[in-house]
């Protein structure tokens, strides 16, 4: 045994938090427990729950806007994979309480060097993986995956948490406990080949926007192409200007690296500026994207990957755009079964990281 | 002038990845997301102060000794 995944629908966290345990009681080496659970549980209750049931390990997680285990899309959940002393060799979480604190990364990254015993710089990139947890309304997602980019070439690979679209508050848990406006880096050392899949469902077409008068801090672009964003943006698809939200999903931006894009998709319009759910910097060339079948791209990035070498367990970080698509093409059914054979879970997240932070996109991390 | 920035990227690249060409590829990506497009850049690229002066950011900010 490598993994054990379950889930509850339960909605008592007590409840809920027992019948995980329940499913995983047969297993006796097991190491870390990972879970998801819906913002509708009670964050401190949930936290401390889990942590009651798994007294002996270590748990740690987030709040989601919906779940996703094995087969399934779910709402009002809490999902939870369980490592076995056979599939990591070693761990460290760290959580980040205060956002605002410049060196919180670098902080973290001491108490990894400590841990392991090794420089940050130095550790192996192919045997250590990170996960990223960061709260999904705190702006903070590229300061934080930008420092880890610089101080580390291990991969690091997450998703912005979630409060099942209510924008108010998002919570990670570690060690019993709730925190927000925080974030959680864990740096696992696995004993058995990873991967990471980034997987989004567009194509470039031949069309581009550069931002040329822009606040990063608010993640929002005044001017495009020194014409406002708005009517910039309209422009280019070829639409009225009033419509534009109406085109946000089938039409956001990507940042392009190697013919792959990096996707910037935008949440609304101020007057005529837009705001982004991430950041983009001025003169960053932007292609316009098209939007494709989710469930097709998907399966086909996974299958690549699986003929390789099989997948044997999956952590999917899932766009809660790509959720909310899958929804309005009555397709959440046909997404859950391209990984039902797949022991996964994964939730709806309010942005992706991988090398940055990124909308849109799956973020996967499989073990072999 | 021309060509001090695509001499600075080049640099970046290299001593980053230190020889281990699995890198490079990531190491791109991350200038990309950072603004800095290396493939952008050629011989006969101005040395603008704007970007010379964000490659320096970029390799304090990576802890890099770079010969300029």
């Amino acid at each position: 045994m490598s993994v054990k995944i379950a889930y509850s629908t339960n909605t008592s966290s007590k409840e809920a938090s027992q019948e995980i345990k329940e499913k995983f009681s047969n297993e006796n080496n097991l190491k870390l427990v990972l879970f998801f659970a819906s913002s509708n549980y009670d964050p401190n209750e949930i936290a401390a729950e889990m942590q009651n049931n798994f007294s002996s390990l270590k748990t740690f997680g987030c709040t989601t806007s919906g779940e996703l285990i094995s087969g399934l899309m779910l709402k009002n959940s809490i999902v939870a994979m369980a490592f076995s002393d056979d599939l990591i060799e070693d761990f460290s979480v760290e959580v980040l309480d205060d956002l605002n604190k410049k060196d919180a990364v670098d902080l973290a990254f001491k108490n990894f060097e400590s841990h392991y015993e090794s420089k940050m710089q130095e550790m192996d990139f192919k045997k250590y993986v990170g996960l990223t947890l960061i709260d999904g309304l705190s702006l903070a997602e590229e300061k934080i995956i930008d420092r880890i980019g610089d101080l580390t070439n291990i991969p690091f690979v997450g998703g912005s948490t979630g409060d099942d679209l209510k924008f108010t508050k998002t919570h990670v848990f570690y060690n019993g406990k709730a925190f927000s406006n925080s974030a959680i880096l864990a740096l696992l050392k696995p004993k058995v080949d990873f991967d990471i899949i980034k997987t989004q469902s567009f194509k470039a077409l031949d069309k581009k926007l550069i931002p040329t008068k822009i606040n990063s801090e608010t993640r929002t672009v005044y001017e495009f192409n020194n014409i406002p964003a708005v009517k910039a943006y309209t422009d280019l698809i070829g639409i009225d200007i009033n419509d534009a939200s109406k085109y946000f999903m089938h039409h956001p931006l990507g940042l392009m690296a190697n013919d792959e894009p990096f996707v910037r998709s935008p949440q609304q319009t101020k007057d005529y500026a837009m705001v982004f759910y991430c950041n983009v910097s001025e003169n960053m060339e932007l292609s316009l994207l098209e939007s494709g079948n989710i469930v097709d791209d998907t399966k086909r990035d996974l299958d690549l990957a699986n003929q390789k070498r099989k997948i044997k367990s999956m952590i999917n970080f899932n766009c809660i755009l790509r959720t909310l698509e899958l929804e309005a093409k009555d397709q959440t059914e046909a997404y859950g079964k391209v990984f039902e054979d797949i022991p996964t879970i994964g939730f709806s997240t309010y942005g992706e990281q991988y090398l940055g932070h990124i909308n849109q996109t799956s973020t996967i991390l499989v073990f072999y | 002038m021309a060509g001090q920035i695509k001499n600075l990227v080049e640099q970046i690249i290299k001593v980053r990845c230190n020889g281990n060409p699995t890198l490079i590829n990531p190491t791109k990506i991350k200038l990309i997301l950072k603004g800095i497009n290396p493939d952008k850049f050629n011989d006969e690229s101005e040395d603008d102060p704007i970007i010379i002066g964000k490659l320096q950011t970029i390799i304090k900010d990576l802890n890099l000794v770079i010969e300029i």
